[in-house]
């Protein structure tokens, strides 16, 4: 996928960067991703059909609801070819995607949403469904695979409580676990089913952050599951992705709601870990006659 | 000289008239100054892209306006005209004209009068003129319209005054 820096779009577009930004704040659009310096990254894709469409347009946000239509027409692609069976079309209509998003934005505003769709529009316990799941489950794991080795110290435990890939909440889990990776963090997921042995699994993967995901398995299983985890890696965030419980509105035990969005949601448990991180100050040395009234007192 | 300095390239549309550009948001006409030339953006406002009008129709920068298409589809919306309505452009964009205009003139005979005339005059085949409208399900309000055509591309222009 192509990036442009803010100037570079914006002479794309023969505006200045000041009215790009500003066509961000009103029109949400283009959107630009962040790059490791925070500086915008405008991707090709988006500008190019903005300045197509400025250029038939009557005004701005005329242009931008054509940019964006211009763009929805992947999903309509892949929902087209998931619906008619035809997988070389769906791996066509991702690749399609990929040219003008990056793999975070495909899956987001893609891959998901035509899951969704065809599952509104046969349901969650049809044949096409099946299939189209079982090909989303498949390209979310082969850009798993495809992703480049964690760079960062960061472990995250992913507690599977999905039903099986079937499970609609499913693929946003595979989601998450993707973006996990890519953003340089180690990922493992576990089914929350099964905590024989988890204690030797926690304590080799050494976690940062804890994520139950899914909501098909009962809260005694959750609580049983989560209860293994700290007990053998100690006090972590805990967090819950696509849970029943994601309308609660206040948590006082310290678990965090995520957000529904895959990479909302990571963005949370990376800013978690961070806070965590930069909270934990190490304890102040005691001197020596203190350390002597403590013995006395032991 | 000094009178020849004053002297400006005026553009006219095929019937002769005079053409004027104008800012589809603030209304603003272009200074050459700010504007880059290759750019449709406004320089003023930068929400806007640039547009010609007749100049007898074109609006003066406080007028509330909007930009219909064939299909009387909103395709732009003034500031002005997003405070009278109450409404922020990127909403209004791509919905119906009768959804926030309805005509108040008591001679004619039917709301269809109003559309069919912005289809003719979208599609460049209506004459300018002028109407009285009123803002839908409000009562005791009305405006004199100023429809005409402009562009480019192509649309039908409804000035509220």
């Amino acid at each position: 996928m192509r990036t442009l820096k803010t100037s570079e779009a914006a002479a794309l577009l023969n505006v200045s960067p000041n009215t790009l930004r500003a066509w961000e704040r009103r029109f949400g659009y283009p959107k630009p991703q962040r790059s490791a310096g925070r500086h915008r990254l405008y991707t090709h894709g988006e500008v190019a059909a903005l300045r197509d469409a400025l250029q038939q347009g009557l005004s701005i946000s005329s242009a931008v609801s054509r940019a964006r239509e211009a763009l929805s027409t992947d999903t309509h692609t892949l929902v087209g070819a998931l619906g008619g069976f035809e997988l070389d079309r769906a791996d066509s209509a991702m690749e399609s995607a990929l040219a003008l998003r990056s793999v975070e934005r495909a899956v987001e505003e893609v891959l998901l949403p035509s899951l969704d769709e065809l599952g509104e529009r046969f349901g969650t316990d049809s044949a096409p469904w099946a299939f189209a799941a079982r090909w989303a489950d498949g390209w979310l794991r082969r850009a798993q695979r495809l992703s480049p080795p964690p760079v960062r110290r960061l472990a995250i435990l992913v507690g599977d409580a999905t039903r099986s890939e079937l499970d609609p909440d499913a693929l946003a889990v595979r989601a998450f676990e993707l973006f996990c990776g890519r953003s340089g963090a180690r990922v493992m997921a576990l089914p929350v089913a099964g905590v024989s042995g988890l204690s030797d699994v926690v304590t080799s993967f050494a976690p940062d952050a804890v994520v139950i995901a899914g909501s098909h398995l009962p809260d005694d299983d959750v609580a049983l599951w989560a209860y293994r985890v700290r007990a053998t890696a100690g006090p972590l965030p805990l967090a819950l992705f696509r849970s029943s419980h994601q309308s609660a509105p206040v948590r006082t035990t310290g678990t965090r709601i995520l957000s529904a969005e895959p990479f909302g949601a990571l963005r949370q448990v990376l800013a978690s870990i961070d806070e965590r991180q930069s909270s934990e100050v190490a304890p102040l040395p005691v001197s020596q006659p203190e350390h002597d009234r403590r013995e006395a007192r032991r | 000289m000094r009178r020849l300095h004053a002297l400006r390239p005026v553009e006219i549309d095929e019937r002769g008239l005079e053409l004027v550009s104008f800012c589809g948001h603030c209304g603003q006409r272009p200074d050459p100054l700010i504007a880059s030339p290759s750019s449709r953006v406004c320089g003023h406002c930068a929400l806007g892209l640039v547009l010609e009008a007749g100049a007898e129709l074109a609006p003066r920068p406080e007028e509330p306006f909007l930009i219909v298409d064939t299909s009387l589809s909103i395709c732009a919306m003034s500031v002005a005209a997003e405070a009278l309505f109450a409404i922020d452009e990127t909403d209004a964009v791509n919905q119906h004209i009768a959804e926030f205009l309805v005509p108040a003139d008591a001679n004619a005979p039917s709301a269809e009068n109003l559309l069919a005339l912005l289809v003719d005059v979208a599609a460049g085949c209506g004459e300018p003129c002028t109407t009285v409208v009123r803002p839908r399900q409000e009562f005791g309000v009305r405006f004199s319209a100023r429809i005409g055509p402009c562009g480019s591309p192509r649309a039908a222009l409804l000035v509220l005054a």
